[in-house]
């Protein structure tokens, strides 16, 4: 008899967990890039929030040109998150699209990167042009391949990286912009996103370097074979932050604003920042990072903030219409 | 030059060169360099032309398909979930009667008419949920024919809410491009016309039963809703329409729809009655005095049938339209009983099927190519008997004909599907009650009536 009623309880107390489960659906909207580190990321919160609350979450990935991205959200596109390549695309969503407010990068810390990267050069192996920092690129003969800096977050980037280089070496704006309308001289093919970039370089067998994310250099070494390219490390580059946020019109009337947010604040968990670090993102966590030694370089970077004033000083100069790349670009 | 063929060739000519002394080394590394060149240009192309199909074939989903055909112009969603599409309908007629200047002034009915022009706007959003704005701009005044929302649940429960035909005769349910002849028949007399209310219907049985029913303003037969109900009572409508053989492929019996159709309700008022039951011609054959009122029940019923097979159509139907009447606002109450009924039938000569919903020719005219659309014949017999209660209390035996018997011969030629011309010849001969006068006061009762009407259509 107690057998029975035990039994009928453990199902009763089954039947309600059951019904109580819910099942829950995210979408991250990413940069080009992520696509790897996000298929492992989303798998670890998934066990972790059916571990802790008992429903199943399922998060959807998208990917493309961080830019083309923000649009497409402001569009809408019905992210509850995202994971964007720079500040500035995010910003969008509070300028332009209202989505989120405008103070949405102190939600969450370290301005709401929860993992840097930076920009390294990949090239043949051996390095045939000998291409060894920012001045080589602009040197005639010499295929880069870049994605384009008004749909990819990643183009931004390395566009700034080698703007600071020449403003350094040759000395004030105006050369370095003639030193970056001599590098864009150099790129044959200008890709909507990073990882077209990396299809044009590795697969497509074009151009003599990629200026590349430093997780897609590692990535495309991995993927692609050690024994085909090589990583090279400029003297100076970038520090790359690439923000997230959860997006409050969108969560809120779907009803997954909580989810959405502890999705995120799980990227600055050990396991979260483990991930990271082997997806060859810098982890926050520097114990963590000092796990993973052979995954980033040792280089000089410098921050946006300091360089240029910030992202939206930085977009409104370079990247907006009839910034220096509109001027670069229509020469 | 193809990257691969450029691969091939490079060790060829490199072999050429290193067999040719004279050649230095220099020289070879130069075109070594040249062919290196060469294949990265040609790979950046390639790059460029993949980046181009790639944005094409990303923007596709979200671009919206525009199509322009003989069924209008469609605007809709990437997905098809939403659509808009924008018809029309221009009748250009010209009728001519003939024997009928009998009268003393003769009667002035020849001429031109813009029979109908209207444009038509109709829609679909998330999928379910859909419009249809008719607006006419023939006749005698401009007007909104159709106007009206449906809700569809499922293919056996679908929602119509509005201004819409009422669900009761075969031929007046078909489009007014695709009849067999240009007018209706004078059965079609004994129906409603476009009423307001409420509709359910659907296709059960795989689409072999049909059904509609509803709840409308309720109208007096042939006539149009004002958008005003002319009385507090209702009209419950029905129509139930079975395919049974549509699945019999080679079946003799696989066009064979039949079906029986109705409506119930109470009037009361001058609105009531009809204006008037009209000709092939368009001319008015009977009419109820200006002083009846309707007071009590009307119904309707209608048993009709649609056959199709190959090249030739028949449609049929039978109406009984019953509606209780006073003289005067004190006057005794009669229940009148008018019926009618009409068997109508095409051949199309030139081969294509006869439907229900139009020939389709299998080559559109053109001279040039000297191709000649589809030709089809028409003929049509028809007949309404008015309640012989009807006279003199309620209509007058010298201005309106207690039966009118017509027979019609046509000729259709459907220039493309969209483009057409007809010509028919209607003859309508008429009977009075007893004490009617030797000469009807009505002119156009006064003669049998012969018409000739030819149509110029574009319906799209």
């Amino acid at each position: 008899m107690k057998f029975k009623l035990s039994l009928l309880t453990a199902l009763a107390l089954a039947g309600a967990a059951l019904a109580s489960a819910k099942s829950i659906e995210l979408l991250n909207v990413s940069y080009d890039p992520t696509r790897e580190l996000y298929v492992e990321f989303n798998k670890a919160f998934a066990a972790h929030w059916k571990a802790k609350t008992g429903d199943d979450v399922t998060i959807k990935q998208s990917h493309g040109g961080s830019g083309k991205q923000a649009r497409g959200v402001i569009d809408g596109l019905p992210a509850d998150v995202v994971t964007l390549a720079l500040a500035a695309d995010v910003d969008a969503l509070a300028e332009i699209g209202k989505l989120i407010p405008a103070d949405w990068q102190k939600r969450l810390p370290d301005n709401s990167a929860p993992y840097t990267s930076t920009i390294v050069f990949l090239v043949h192996k051996g390095n045939p042009k000998g291409i060894k920092d920012w001045d080589d690129l602009v040197k005639p003969g010499i295929s880069v391949i870049t994605p384009n800096p008004k749909t990819s977050g990643g183009a931004r980037w390395n566009y700034l990286a080698a703007w600071e280089f020449a403003r350094r070496k040759l000395g004030g704006d105006e050369a370095a912009q003639g030193f970056v309308a001599k590098l864009f001289k150099n790129v044959p093919v200008l890709d909507s996103g990073a990882r077209g970039s990396t299809t044009t370089f590795v697969q497509r067998g074009i151009g003599d370097v990629l200026l590349a994310w430093e997780n897609e250099a590692y990535y495309a070494l991995k993927e692609f074979g050690a024994d085909k390219f090589e990583i090279v490390t400029p003297s100076i580059s970038i520090l790359a932050e690439p923000p997230v946020t959860w997006v409050d019109k969108r969560v809120k009337k779907k009803g997954t604003a909580d989810v959405a947010k502890a999705y995120l604040e799980y990227l600055y968990t050990d396991e979260g920042q483990e991930i990271a670090a082997r997806n060859f993102y810098r982890p926050r966590n520097q114990a963590i990072a000092a796990k993973f030694p052979d995954n980033f370089a040792k280089i000089e970077l410098f921050t946006v903030d300091a360089a240029f004033g910030g992202w939206t000083k930085a977009q409104k100069t370079h990247f907006a219409d009839g910034g220096t790349f509109d001027q670069i670009y229509a020469k | 030059m193809r990257n691969s063929t450029l691969r091939k060739i490079a060790p060829a000519l490199t072999a050429l060169l290193a067999l040719n002394p004279a050649l230095r080394a220099d020289e070879l590394s130069d075109l070594r360099q040249a062919l290196k060149a060469l294949e990265q240009k040609i790979l950046v192309l390639e790059r460029k032309q993949e980046l181009k199909d790639e944005a094409a074939a990303a923007a596709a989903p979200t671009t919206p398909k525009i199509t322009v055909n003989d069924k209008g112009v469609t605007i809709a969603s990437a997905d098809a979930v939403n659509s808009l599409r924008l018809r029309g309908l221009v009748q250009l007629d010209h009728r001519a009667f003939f024997n009928d200047n009998g009268a003393a002034a003769g009667l002035n009915n020849n001429g031109f008419v813009l029979r109908r022009a209207r444009l038509i706007t109709e829609g679909v959003f998330a999928k379910n949920y859909s419009f249809q704005l008719v607006t006419e701009f023939g006749g005698s005044a401009v007007s909104i024919l159709d106007a009206n929302l449906g809700i569809a649940i499922s293919p056996a429960l679908q929602f119509k809410l509005g201004k819409f035909k009422a669900p009761i005769g075969i031929e007046h349910l078909q489009s007014d491009a695709w009849t067999f002849f240009n007018e209706r028949s004078i059965a079609n007399n004994l129906v409603p016309n476009r009423d307001l209310g409420i509709t359910a219907g659907g296709d059960l049985l795989g689409g072999k039963l049909n059904y509609t029913v509803g709840i409308l303003n309720g109208l007096a037969d042939g006539a149009s809703t004002t958008n005003a109900d002319f009385d507090n009572e209702k009209d419950v409508v029905g129509r139930i329409f079975a395919s049974p053989f549509k699945d019999d492929a080679g079946s003799a019996l696989q066009g064979l729809s039949f079906g029986v159709a109705g409506s119930y309700g109470r009037e009361k008022g001058t609105a009531g009655r009809t204006s008037g039951y009209r000709t092939d011609g368009q001319q008015t054959f009977f009419s109820y005095l200006a002083t009846t009122i309707t007071d009590g029940p009307n119904w309707r019923v209608s048993p009709q049938f649609d056959y199709r097979n190959g090249s030739f159509g028949l449609l049929g139907e039978y109406t009984v339209s019953t509606v209780n009447v006073r003289p005067s606002a004190t006057g005794a109450k009669s229940e009148l009983q008018n019926k009618g009924w009409q068997l109508a039938a095409g051949y199309v000569l030139t081969g294509e099927n006869s439907s229900y919903a139009g020939v389709v020719p299998a080559t559109n005219f053109d001279w040039s190519k000297g191709t000649w659309g589809a030709f089809e014949v028409t003929g049509r017999i028809a007949n309404v008997k008015i309640d012989d209660q009807a006279f003199p209390l309620y209509a007058s035996a010298a201005s309106s004909a207690s039966e009118a018997s017509a027979f019609g011969l046509g000729l259709n030629w459907y220039l493309s599907k969209a483009v057409a011309f007809k010509l028919d010849y209607y003859q309508t001969n008429f009977d009075f009650a007893p004490g009617a006068p030797a000469v009807p006061s009505a002119a156009v009762l006064r003669q049998d009536e012969k018409s000739l009407i030819t149509r110029f259509q574009v319906a799209f």
